[in-house]
């Protein structure tokens, strides 16, 4: 994806459930000029004998849960921020399959 | 022009753990909404996964009993989408490092033994449940963490009849681990069949469904032969089959289209950060491997040694409950074939499965015993058991139920040769069948006896008795 | 410092300071009503580190009843449902929470400005920025509201504006604190700091703090250390790595001869300073490695933001409108920028490119550390060019050395996950600038021993800048 354009941007918004305004667009374009630049500084270092780094510490664990119950939320906890319930259920507009 | 039908299966299957994948709320199922969940399976802000090491386990076994080579190091990805069912906007899945990779089981078929691969095995979490009640959506997240495997097949499949052979076998293994209770009914097993077709004889894989929602063995017979007419017809009219998801209706018993798959979904895999390679310890490995249940095949053999019909098995394989009910009865009566024939028949018409398994049943199993090794040695009709029987699920005692229920035999020679005459008379052509070698003749008499002294005439002596009066009745 | 905070009116005290304050520095989110914590401190052993001290929480830390924001619109109404643990370890050796702090919004910015309740204004010129993202907790501790203040740093958030607010902050090793119940920004950068007056302050917090969480399957397993009582502060012999590269960016000549005079101060104390030169492409690096890791961690970690279960939720026709009109407007311009960028660096055809590169590089970078810290017990560096910023201040030239080195340079702690530290040092222009200090990873007695020791050169500790 070399090419990139406002639409671009806003399509990967549209992609993350929410929405750019062309100003917004046009902004995010205009810095990703300098973003580029610093990402082409990327460019010159060589990284072909390299893995990526995922965790600081590449340390190997052991460790792993006992499976006994320990946290559980009431009903009322866990629906305790819901924006709209019913029933005990969370509740929202019909969901496209 | 003949196609050729080429099929993978993906299984999802939920494991038999006491808490979630990631969190330490209950797994459950039928409870009130929002009643076993916390902070972490509702995809709080700030929430961290936590890795059950029982789900560990159960995959290892899992592992083990499909042949897959396990990986000691776990490894977990983000798999990320939006969807209101999905809390974290991201699934924990592993992607890049299954903790099972290249195995097999082999199948039964009617054209003989055939080979399924299995490309992977992997562990990953469950999503919420969601019902549509008229224009909304009403969201239960108890299902939210489930630890699941996700068993992957290769397209090696060519049959319904394969396919169903496939997911019966591999369901009737993960139970027999105790790994998943499997039921497709419920849930905790789900399949999702990949099916193309292609001219026979051409090795290129045509353009695949994928076909989802089937809850039953039997649904994925009629899904699979829907799509072939369907993929079929459109190729032999010379149109494009497209990608696309499908889902079985099972009330119209047939394959409705979901959604085009317009390439691939960019999920944006990468490594989950919040969960550390975890080497497992090669010993622990090893212990779980080394104790493993036992697997359906191995119960086959043992069942083939014990001289039981093949039908019999079959039949007992198929229903673990079953068959490890029928365990615990043969350590009390020697008559282990008979013992089948009652397992199957008799105990199955009364007992549901729930009970089994769950030995709620009011049986006393060595009372059970005693009653069938009476039958065996023919203390007892055949008749008269099932007399008995319904008493003994009642906790009742064998020899107290046969007192109470006066059930006595008859072996009174001179009553029994009366009545035997009696039906020889009756029945000449019989006799002139025994004689003319027709050994069920034999059996039908002593039947024949049977009814008409109601099932009470000792059946050892009836039928020595019987055999004599033939033999005196022998043609020149 | 702590210690003074430990009278029976000290809770009361804090609150009406932060309540009369806050007009002018905007560090305050929420405040919090102290009963009920009180009552529970009567169970408490009145010998604990922070028996009856209040404090503050950086507004991305769970509490359980308490409004956690975020400072952001979209969890404006939240309740946590439950404590962070690092919470329950606080309250457990008897601190008071008085309130939630402001940071920039989710931890994501060098500068507070992005809060959704306003920019946090520096005690030290109410026309200058706090710097960021926990700036909120910064200037409550500087303006000595709190004695102690937690934050985050996933690239510097602490050690920033620690240095422009003359305070200690400090960033232990990745692990080292647990991270549950902490909202996050980017997962294998983000570590839990805090604020203090003294380093003995911040040894004492550490060892509240610290110690395996099994709930945080990155926390370290390792003993936690009686960090305080090992503070010694000789810097005899002690190998001070003084890191060329950002004193050869920084444009400001006070910094730099105030820097050349403290060398000299720690050499005549004993202290070996040795320099350092990193890899020069590697540290222009820094900021868009960070920049690409972080943002693109950052947008998977926020996908739960839907408003179907928590969140200020707007209306839709159907879910998809209801999720992107509630994440719309929850988020905010600059948020929306981070996680657009952030998303593309993830898209499959740009994740070898870019994400993956960007993973590259950083294990290059710290391999690079590494090496520098087998020659010295500790790297340093001044933690900024020069004071804090004025508010409006968009002059930087992002793509300067200046800008990229020495404005960005102590990302190579989170990236390397290895311990971190600013102290105050000096004012520049009159206005605060500290010094940064790294060691090697799980080596906080090390460098706290070694701050502790500078410390007492620079004579800068205990010092607050009230507000008249």
């Amino acid at each position: 994806m070399t090419q990139y354009t406002p639409d671009t941007f806003k399509l990967l918004a549209k992609q993350l459930r929410f929405e750019l305004s062309d100003e917004e667009a046009i902004d995010i374009s205009n810095e990703f000029e300098v973003l580029i630049h610093q990402m082409n500084l990327l460019d010159k270092i060589d990284t072909s004998k390299c893995e990526p780094m995922v965790y600081p510490f590449e340390e190997e664990t052991s460790f792993m849960r006992e499976d006994v119950v320990e946290q559980v939320f009431t009903q009322e906890e866990a629906l305790l921020n819901a924006p709209q319930k019913k029933n005990g259920f969370f509740v929202t507009r019909k969901v496209v399959l | 022009m003949m196609y050729e039908t080429v099929i993978g299966i993906e299984i999802h299957c939920e494991l038999k753990t006491k808490t979630k994948m990631f969190s330490s709320a209950p797994v459950t199922y039928g409870a009130q909404p929002n009643t076993c969940v916390n902070e972490i399976d509702l995809g709080h802000p700030g929430t961290l996964p936590s890795l059950n090491k029982q789900a560990v386990k159960l995959a290892i076994q899992a592992c083990t009993a499909l042949n897959l080579e396990i990986d000691p190091v776990v490894r977990f990805d983000r798999k990320n989408y939006y969807y209101s069912d999905l809390p974290k906007g991201f699934q924990i899945t592993q992607q890049f490092h299954p903790i099972g990779s290249s195995g097999f089981i082999d199948i039964e078929t009617s054209t003989g033994v055939k080979r399924i691969r299995i490309n992977r095995l992997h562990m990953e979490e469950d999503t919420a449940k969601q019902y549509h009640v008229e224009d909304e959506t009403w969201m239960d997240f108890n299902r939210a963490g489930t630890p699941l495997v996700e068993i992957v097949s290769e397209a090696d499949i060519r049959s319904a009849e394969e396919a169903m052979k496939y997911v019966e076998k591999l369901r009737n293994i993960l139970v027999y681990l105790d790994v998943t209770d499997g039921k497709m009914e419920e849930g905790s097993l789900r399949c999702d069949i990949n099916i193309s077709l292609r001219p026979i004889g051409t090795l290129d894989y045509g353009i695949k469904t994928e076909i989802k929602n089937l809850n039953s063995i039997s649904n994925i017979a009629i899904a699979i032969a829907e799509e072939e007419k369907r993929q079929s017809a459109l190729l032999e009219a010379g149109v494009a089959v497209q990608q696309a998801t499908r889902r079985y209706d099972d009330v119209a018993k047939t394959t409705v289209l979901m959604r085009l798959k317009e390439g691939s979904v960019d999920y944006k895999y990468f490594p989950e950060p919040n969960i550390p390679p975890v080497r497992l310890n090669a010993d622990w490995i090893q212990t779980i491997q080394a104790e493993l249940p036992e697997l359906p095949d191995a119960r086959k053999e043992r069942y083939l040694n014990l001289g039981l019909k093949e039908q019999d098995v079959q039949q007992l394989i198929q229903n673990k409950a079953l068959s490890d009910f029928y365990d615990e009865v043969i350590l009390h009566t020697k008559e282990v074939k008979l013992a089948a024939n009652w397992c199957i028949s008799e105990v199955m018409a009364v007992v549901d499965v729930k009970t089994l398994s769950q030995k709620t049943y009011r049986l006393d199993l060595k009372e059970f015993g005693a009653m069938l090794n009476a039958v065996g040695d023919q203390t007892i009709s055949s008749k008269q058991a099932k007399e008995i029987f319904p008493h003994l699920l009642q906790a009742k005692k064998f020899n107290e139920v046969v007192t109470d229920l006066k059930i006595e035999q008859v072996s009174d020679t001179s009553i029994l040769e009366a009545v035997i005459e009696a039906t020889l008379n009756e029945q000449a052509q019989s006799v002139l069948d025994f004689h003319g070698g027709k050994d069920r003749a034999l059996g039908f008499l002593v039947g024949q006896i049977m009814k008409k002294t109601q099932g009470q005439a000792n059946p050892a002596k009836t039928s020595q008795l019987v055999l004599a009066a033939l033999q005196k009745r022998k043609p020149e | 410092m702590i210690e003074h905070f430990k009278h029976k009116a000290s809770v009361q005290k804090a609150l009406d300071k932060a309540l009369a304050y806050q007009p002018k520095l905007n560090a305050m989110v929420s405040f919090l009503e102290p009963t009920s914590q009180l009552e529970a401190l009567k169970a408490i052993d009145p010998s604990s580190p922070f028996y009856g001290v209040p404090i503050v929480l950086k507004d991305l830390v769970n509490m359980k009843g308490s409004i956690t924001t975020g400072s952001s619109k979209i969890l404006e109404n939240y309740v946590s449902p439950y404590d962070a643990t690092i919470t329950q370890k606080l309250s457990a050796k008897g601190a008071i929470i008085i309130g939630k702090a402001s940071c920039d919004t989710f931890g994501m910015g060098g500068t507070n400005m992005t809060a959704a309740t306003g920019p946090v204004m520096n005690p030290y010129d109410l026309t200058r920025m706090s710097g960021g993202s926990s700036g909120g907790s910064a200037v409550l501790v500087a303006s000595g509201v709190v004695p102690m203040a937690i934050g985050t740093d996933t690239g510097d958030s602490v050690r920033k504006p620690a240095s422009y607010c003359g305070i200690v902050g400090m960033k232990p090793s990745y692990g080292r604190i647990s991270r549950y119940g902490v909202i996050p920004y980017a997962s294998s950068l983000d570590h839990v700091g805090f604020f203090t007056t003294t380093v003995k302050d911040a040894a004492i917090t550490l060892e509240v703090l610290a110690g395996r969480d099994d709930k945080d399957m990155t926390s370290s397993n390792r003993p936690v250390e009686a960090y305080a009582s090992l503070l010694k502060g000789d810097l005899k012999g002690q190998r001070i790595g003084i890191l060329k590269n950002v004193i050869d960016s920084i444009q400001n000549q006070s910094t730099l001869k105030e820097f050349e005079r403290l060398c000299q101060k720690l050499e005549a104390k004993g202290a070996i300073c040795v320099p350092i030169q990193l890899n020069e492409d590697l540290m222009h690096a820094f900021l868009p490695t960070y920049y690409i890791i972080a943002n693109a961690e950052a947008t998977a970690n926020h996908s739960n933001l839907d408003g179907l279960r928590f969140g200020v939720q707007k209306e839709g026709d159907d879910v998809e409108a209801i999720m992107s009109a509630t994440r719309t407007a929850g988020f905010g311009k600059l948020l929306r920028k981070r996680f657009v960028i952030g998303s593309y660096a993830l898209f499959i055809e740009n994740q070898e490119k870019v994400f993956r590169k960007a993973q590259k590089v950083r294990r290059l970078i710290v391999e690079d550390l590494k090496k520098a810290l087998s020659q010295c017990d500790v790297l340093m560096a001044p933690a900024s060019s020069q004071g804090a910023p004025r508010l409006d201040d968009q002059s930087a030239d992002q793509l300067s050395s200046e800008y990229l080195i020495a404005e960005n340079f102590m990302a190579l702690g989170n990236f390397s996950g290895y311990p971190s530290i600013t102290i105050p040092f000096t004012l520049v222009d009159g206005l605060p600038v500290g010094i940064n200090l790294t060691a090697s990873a799980f080596e906080e007695a090390q460098l706290l021993d070694i701050a502790y020791g500078i410390e007492q050169v620079t004579q800068w500790a205990d010092r607050t800048k009230e507000l008249v």
